[in-house]
């Protein structure tokens, strides 16, 4: 293993290669399209030559004398029975051509012209220019140089080139073919000086390099074949491509040199050339794609480097590991944040590499003598994999040699641990789309077979568990080890640099219970005051309360205090506050006002907004002001605890829960018909033409507008009338309004009226001719027929609605398919493009050519996910720190600690939902994409 | 024009035959008779209703007086073009922010002059003490510190992460009208991408006008700038008939809708009369416009009736819709289309507050700055209307990258991307294999100093912790 500082790699130059080199370079000439004589060894210049490496294990390479793996191949060539070009460079030859004499080869421009476009390139490079500029600019100087007809130079007229794809140059006076060795004979008449004009470099290529006269063979390692399991030899697409370049390349020589008549030639010259040109790029436009015999195209050069499974992207870009493990996650609320329980099975194949000092070397030893599996009574006890000497060598530890290997142990070895408790792995979920997709987590050992974590660590993987799987890496160096645990741990990333909020915290059920507990602060005798709190690990007992006979009680928000820094103070308003338009504070009816003082909380209920993840102020605050241990902290207890209230209060949630009585549910099917009836009249306005058209839009348009309106209204008014029977007792009412889960819509589309379907946000109206279904007459306009569901899921749709509802759905699901794709590619473009952008020490953000991009990062240098939502800093707190209490007196400013309610930008679902109709079917989403992985 | 064709274009005006050859004695074309004043007629013989007549007929419209519309009071006061005051309005701060920035001064704080007015805000009415106003600074300075961003921090790849990242939570429904005006604009992550794509012309171009003077209180005056700004074609205030029979058309306008644009059948005339395949060719006749082909031609008359029936009588080319909408009291227009350059130039116009969604346009018009302030006001306002929460630091970085070297350049491909200097960064995005070949054909070097680069060849990237590169040389005997 390298210790200490590596190597580098300064830079990479790219260039051509000349024949002379390739021929320099090849460690064998290939003049036989044969691979492997009969027995089966390769043929000696042939494409499978050993000189070019070896692919067998127990051979060697005759060229360095390696074995596998360890020769790392060579080049061979094949001498070209005449030029042919290559079509990569097509154009650029193409361009040359036109540019230069074809007579003299000079570049046509006047002796001045060359001066001044010489002098602009410099000058563009003394600028700072890129190579794309430089591209850019030669493209030109290359345009203009090929509009003259006369040479400047030698006087001789030129004559047009034309090309036909792919590879052939015509003249166009005469339709003269320019055989590529024309080609090559015009391109190496321009003189070097005359190359730099054009923005190339002589020394890395000449043109006429780019008219191949020999072609390199890549080393046998590039195109390994493969022994298939019924003893036949499978051969490499480029194998392939070779060996007809080598058939045809024979079938020309020996044609020319028999003088064959010069038809032949060409074809057959041609015929080199389609096989030269495959072997590059097999999907070159005009020409059909070389294909296997199976029919399938074959994938030379380009492909393997192109695309999302090409080189480049799939194994440059991101490279396979070792030392991680995958497997489905399931939840533990016990665990902390920052832990993942990991299986014993896994851990006993993840090590860690640990190098024996002075210090260790007797504790390791004892390690060692465990050997791989040590059986323990309770539970898991590491074991040791590998033993790595100082020379390099790896020793296997089994169970039978683990005494021994462990008695030669010596300083300086390096031995591989299994996992343990404690140890730092990165934890990952894909798509990781931010850099809280991957995390640190202390690894926790675990019975069973998959990865367990905290149910508030699931927003940022945006993971669920109805089958996910996650990966787990487990770090090898100590500088890694180090640089995750101070900048990947989950407790590091409670703050999002998305929007500088809290992006773990309490969910779902955590937010119940946490409104259990604190709501219109219920009492707790003795003994489920200690059921609750004994949910926490060390806890100081508050004083207990003394109640009518003096029984001793605790109340709610007591508890929840208990989890509270001591020092703690802050004042918001809860996701339950209605709104008012006088604030009664702590005086609020509903409890909605949430004020703690000195870690106490005094009024209010906790909710969404207290501890919730991306809401929870509360959370915010003690990430920001008390550190991130300490908020881990928090967030651990606290779900504990709210968890304990939970489940002492008991908790469940069924379909009686949408129940309503029946006169409401009357009260709602009567306005729904008057709605309904509403609608007929608007569409009968509309037949007889006495509907008023709106300023610009046409007569159906404006019926269209007005009846949405109607069964919006409709929807909204069962919603509201359910509501107001099911009471905020209800359970699922009790969710929607702490912000655990659902909202109110859903609730009054299962309780009430699930109300009009919409595919592209239009009513439905496609199916049959003039009709949706044909349960309708044709052109019927009428709410029914165009998709509005009066029925509630409760009371079940009818088979119609049923049938509208599932169109709606359905334009959820591919919009989600769609979105998918889209906003992936829309993030990958993004990061290509800012990846190299930093921020460097003088406070100004670059990129890699040191070209300034922003000369105060985001205007004031403030890092956004310190900021409080958007903030450089936070007044409330600044005031707070220097003022104390004395704030609101001094400052006289009435919403001074109110903090700025910044979940205000999520708009109210109910009224979204107004104009979205699509929302209603987000739930649905979830639990699709969830299923579809 | 030779003198004989103007002869004949006088006297298709109804003009005598015995003016206009008077009028050909010192005049070549239409334009100059009617470059010449009355006066200059007068001098050649004419009486001076005659003189008038003929400027009139000739189609150079003499002021009228008294003429009740508003929009001839404005034609009156035709703008002119003066060039334009350069304005200053230097910002004058408050007792308190003075006071404020002066203790920041002292302490050497870096603080933006945005959190100091914040503070000043807040304390202005109440009386701090000196030493409670130098707390207050000392420790904003502080708090403003620890929040600074840490440095070789990869702001690209965080900014990149957080306008990405909530894409997947976009909606992809295109439409949603926006606020009162029932203007379709497009929404949502296509909108998103749009923006990133710095398209030339967005999918739904669209403007908001606020309006200023009496326009913005008063409704049909702001009515009237509507229509002044709105593409009104002839079909939307006339009918066209083809009248086979004569070889003509007939355009009947329809008063009531005409008086609802401020329009008058002359107005129809002078603009038809630009019109190229028509030209010279129309005329009044009662309340109706008649256009008879002057060629005995079927396929002249179709093309006339095809040029005719499209051609704009009023407003901004690329605004096709223009709605009025109330907002806090003031009239505002909303448009569908756009066109930035010639909307400023109307008069009511409140062109200090004009907004278009067309980025391309902003830039053109009034530059790069303002083009990157309107790409990060578009994408906030995409994102805000999604209910989703990014950090306006992220998406200026994204704004400043792609309006980097003064023009608008795309996020991707064609943009940003294709720019880079590394050909392995090029090369591992898009299009690799020719920018290989290139790099080759002109010996490029990679200096890997990006990203791609250096993961490529498996060394550590030059950003964040891979950015140090501290070295210790421990000195001779230092060590034991």
């Amino acid at each position: 293993m390298i210790r200490g500082i590596s190597k580098r790699i300064g830079s990479i130059k790219f260039s051509c290669v000349s024949p002379e080199e390739i021929r320099k370079m090849s460690a064998t000439k290939i003049i036989t399209a044969d691979t492997y004589d009969d027995e089966g060894y390769p043929i000696e210049m042939g494409l499978m030559d050993p000189h070019m490496g070896v692919i067998e294990p127990g051979l060697r390479c005759k060229t360095c004398g390696c074995k596998v793996d360890e020769c790392p191949g060579h080049f061979g060539h094949i001498d070209l029975a005449m030029p042919v070009i290559h079509v990569g460079f097509i154009k650029d030859i193409k361009l040359m051509l036109e540019s230069t004499c074809r007579n003299c080869g000079r570049i046509m421009l006047t002796a001045e012209q060359i001066e001044s476009r010489r002098d602009d390139m410099s000058e563009m490079m003394d600028l700072g220019g890129g190579t794309i500029d430089l591209k850019n600019f030669s493209k030109e100087t290359a345009k203009d140089a090929s509009t003259k007809g006369v040479c400047p130079h030698c006087g001789t007229e030129q004559i047009k080139i034309k090309l036909d794809k792919p590879t052939t140059f015509r003249e166009v006076d005469d339709n003269h073919k320019l055989t590529p060795k024309e080609v090559r004979e015009r391109l190496e008449r321009i003189p070097d000086e005359d190359l730099r004009t054009l923005g190339m470099d002589p020394a890395t290529c000449r043109p006429e390099w780019m008219v191949l006269t020999a072609l390199a063979v890549p080393p046998v390692t590039v195109r390994p074949s493969i022994t298939l399991d019924s003893g036949d030899r499978s051969e490499d697409d480029l194998t392939h491509k070779l060996v007809d370049v080598l058939r045809i390349n024979q079938r020309l020589r020996e044609n020319r040199d028999a003088g064959a008549p010069q038809l032949i030639v060409e074809d057959l010259w041609e015929l080199l050339q389609y096989h030269v040109t495959t072997y590059f790029d097999n999907q070159t436009s005009g020409i059909p794609p070389a294909r296997h015999r199976s029919g399938r195209p074959l994938k030379t050069l380009a492909q393997r480097l192109k695309g999302k499974e090409g080189r480049f992207r799939s194994n440059l870009s991101g490279k396979r590991v070792n030392f991680s493990a995958r497997t489905v996650i399931s939840p533990d609320p016990l665990l902390s944040i920052n832990e993942v329980g990991v299986p014993y099975i896994a851990a006993r194949e993840l090590t860690v590499p640990v190098h024996v000092n002075e210090h260790n070397i007797e504790k390791l030893k004892g390690l060692v003598a465990r050997g791989p599996e040590p059986s323990a009574e309770n539970g898991y006890v590491p074991g040791v994999n590998y033993v790595i000497r100082s020379d390099g060598r790896r020793i296997r530890v089994t169970e039978r040699n683990a005494e021994e290997v462990a008695e030669n142990i010596d300083i300086d070895y390096t031995i591989e641990r299994q996992l343990m408790d404690g140890d730092v792995v990165l934890f990952n979920r894909q798509p990781s789309l931010h850099r809280m997709s991957m995390m640190a987590h202390r690894v926790r050992m675990m019975e069973g077979r998959t990865f367990r974590f905290n149910l508030c660590v699931c927003p940022p993987y945006n993971a669920d568990f109805d089958g996910d799987e996650m990966n787990l890496h487990v770090l090898q160096s100590d500088e890694a080890r180090a640089e995750a645990r101070i900048l990947m741990q989950v407790q590091e990333n409670i703050l999002s640099p998305r929007y500088g909020g809290p992006i773990i915290g309490a969910i779902h059920d955590h937010i119940t219970g946490a409104y259990f507990l604190t709501h219109n602060n219920p009492k707790f005798d003795r003994f489920e005051a200690m059921d609750i709190l004994s949910k926490l690990k060390d806890v100081e007992i508050p004083k207990p309360m003394i109640g009518d006979g003096g029984k001793e009680y605790w109340t709610g928000k007591q508890l929840f205090s208990t989890v509270l820094p001591d020092d703690f103070r802050t004042t918001f308003k809860a996701n339950i506050c209605q709104n008012c338009d006088h604030c009664k504070r702590e005086g609020c009816e509903y409890d909605a006002y949430v004020k703690i003082r000195g870690g106490q909380l005094i009024s209010g209920t906790i909710d969404v907004k207290g501890i919730g993840n991306s809401k929870g102020k509360i959370l915010d605050r003690i990430a920001r002001d008390y550190g991130a241990d300490r908020a881990a902290r928090f967030i651990n207890e606290v779900t504990r605890l709210a968890l304990g209230a939970l489940m002492n209060h008991g908790f469940s949630t069924g379909i009686g829960d949408e129940d309503i009585p029946e006169e409401a549910a009357l009260q709602i099917a009567n306005y729904n018909q008057e709605c309904i009836n509403e609608v007929s009249e608007l569409v009968e306005s509309y037949q007889n033409g006495t509907l008023d058209q709106m300023p610009g839009r046409s007569l159906r348009e404006t019926l269209e507008v007005r009846v949405m309106k109607v069964l919006g209204q409709a929807r909204d008014e069962a919603g509201r009338v359910a509501g107001k029977h099911l009471g905020l007792s209800n359970p699922a009412v009790v969710m929607a309004k702490a912000g655990a889960r659902g909202s109110m819509l859903n609730l009054s589309q299962m309780a009430g009226c699930v109300g009009q379907q919409a595919v592209r946000g239009e009513r439905l109206s496609r199916g049959y001719w003039n009709r949706t279904l044909p349960h309708f007459h044709k052109g019927d306009l009428g709410a029914h027929a165009r998709g509005f569901c009066s029925n509630s899921y409760k009371s079940g749709l009818s088979p119609t609605e049923f049938f509208f509802h599932a169109m709606g759905g359905r334009e959820g699901l591919v919009d989600t398919a769609v979105r998918t794709s889209r906003s992936g590619y829309m993030q990958r473009r993004l990061v290509s493009a800012l990846e190299d952008l930093k921020l460097t020490s003088d406070g100004t953000v670059r990129n890699t050519v040191g070209t300034v991009i922003q000369f105060k990062y985001g205007e004031d240098g403030v890092d956004p996910s310190r900021t409080v939502r958007g903030k450089a800093i936070d007044l409330d707190d600044l005031f707070a720190e220097v003022l104390g209490d004395d704030a609101d007196r001094l400052l006289r400013v009435d919403n001074l600690d109110v903090g700025e309610d910044y979940g205000s930008r999520e708009k109210d679902e109910m009224e979204y939902t107004e104009e979205e109709d699509g929302e209603e079917y987000d739930d649905l989403d979830t639990d699709f994409e969830g299923g579809s992985e | 024009m030779a003198k004989k064709d103007t002869l004949k274009a006088l006297v298709s005006r109804n003009i005598s035959e015995e003016v206009a050859e008077l009028l050909l004695t010192k005049y070549n074309t239409l334009s100059s008779i009617s470059a010449a004043g009355i006066e200059e007629l007068v001098e050649m013989g004419l009486s001076e209703e005659v003189a008038e007549a003929t400027l009139a007929k000739i189609g150079k419209r003499t002021v009228r007086a008294a003429a009740p519309a508003v929009k001839t009071k404005k034609a009156a006061q035709e703008p002119k073009a003066e060039p334009m005051e350069e304005v200053f309005r230097e910002r004058v701060f408050t007792q308190s922010e003075i006071r404020l920035k002066k203790i920041a001064d002292r302490i050497g704080s870096t603080m933006p002059m945005k959190i100091i007015t914040d503070i000043a805000n807040v304390i202005e009415k109440a009386d701090l003490s000196d030493e409670l106003c130098d707390k207050l600074i000392g420790t904003a300075n502080r708090m403003y510190t620890s929040h600074l961003m840490d440095k070789n921090e990869s702001t690209g790849v965080m900014a990149a992460h957080s306008l990405g990242e909530p894409g997947t939570q976009m909606n992809m429904r295109t439409f949603h009208y926006a606020g009162v005006a029932n203007i379709n604009v497009t929404q949502g992550l296509p909108r998103l991408i749009e923006i990133v794509d710095a398209r030339r012309v967005p999918s739904t171009p669209s403007m908001v006008i606020p309006l200023t003077g009496i326009a913005a209180e008063d409704e049909s005056v702001a009515r009237h700038v509507a229509s002044e700004i709105e593409v009104t074609s002839l079909l939307d205030i006339a009918s066209v008939e083809t009248d086979i029979t004569n070889m003509r058309l007939v355009i009947t306008p329809n008063a009531r809708k005409m008086a609802l644009r401020g329009l008058e059948t002359d107005d129809i005339l002078e603009k038809l009369n630009k019109v190229k395949a028509v030209r010279g060719l129309v005329k009044l006749s009662g309340y109706q416009i008649v256009i008879t082909s002057d060629e005995p031609s079927y396929k002249k008359l179709q093309s006339m009736y095809d040029s005719v029936k499209g051609a704009k009588i009023k407003g901004i080319e690329g605004i096709s819709r223009a709605v009025l909408s109330k907002v806090a009291g003031s009239w505002k227009i909303v448009t569908e289309g756009s066109n930035l350059k010639e909307v400023l130039k109307i008069e009511g116009v409140n062109a200090n507050k004009v907004m278009t969604n067309s980025i391309l346009e902003v830039a053109d018009v009034l530059g790069i700055e303002a083009a990157r302030n309107s790409i990060i006001h578009e994408a906030m306002g995409t994102l805000g209307e999604a209910g989703l929460d990014v950090d306006i630091r992220h998406i200026m970085l994204v704004a400043d990258l792609m309006t980097n070297d003064g023009q608008v350049k795309a996020i991707g491909r064609h943009g940003v991307s294709g720019k880079k200097s590394s050909v392995l960064a090029r090369a591992a995005f898009e299009i690799t294999a020719a920018h290989l070949l290139h790099a080759a054909m002109v010996g490029e070097v990679d200096s890997l100093e990006g990203v791609t680069e250096n993961i490529i060849v498996g060394q550590p990237v030059t950003l964040g912790t891979g950015a140090v590169n501290l070295i210790y040389t421990p000195k001779k005997g230092e060590i034991e």
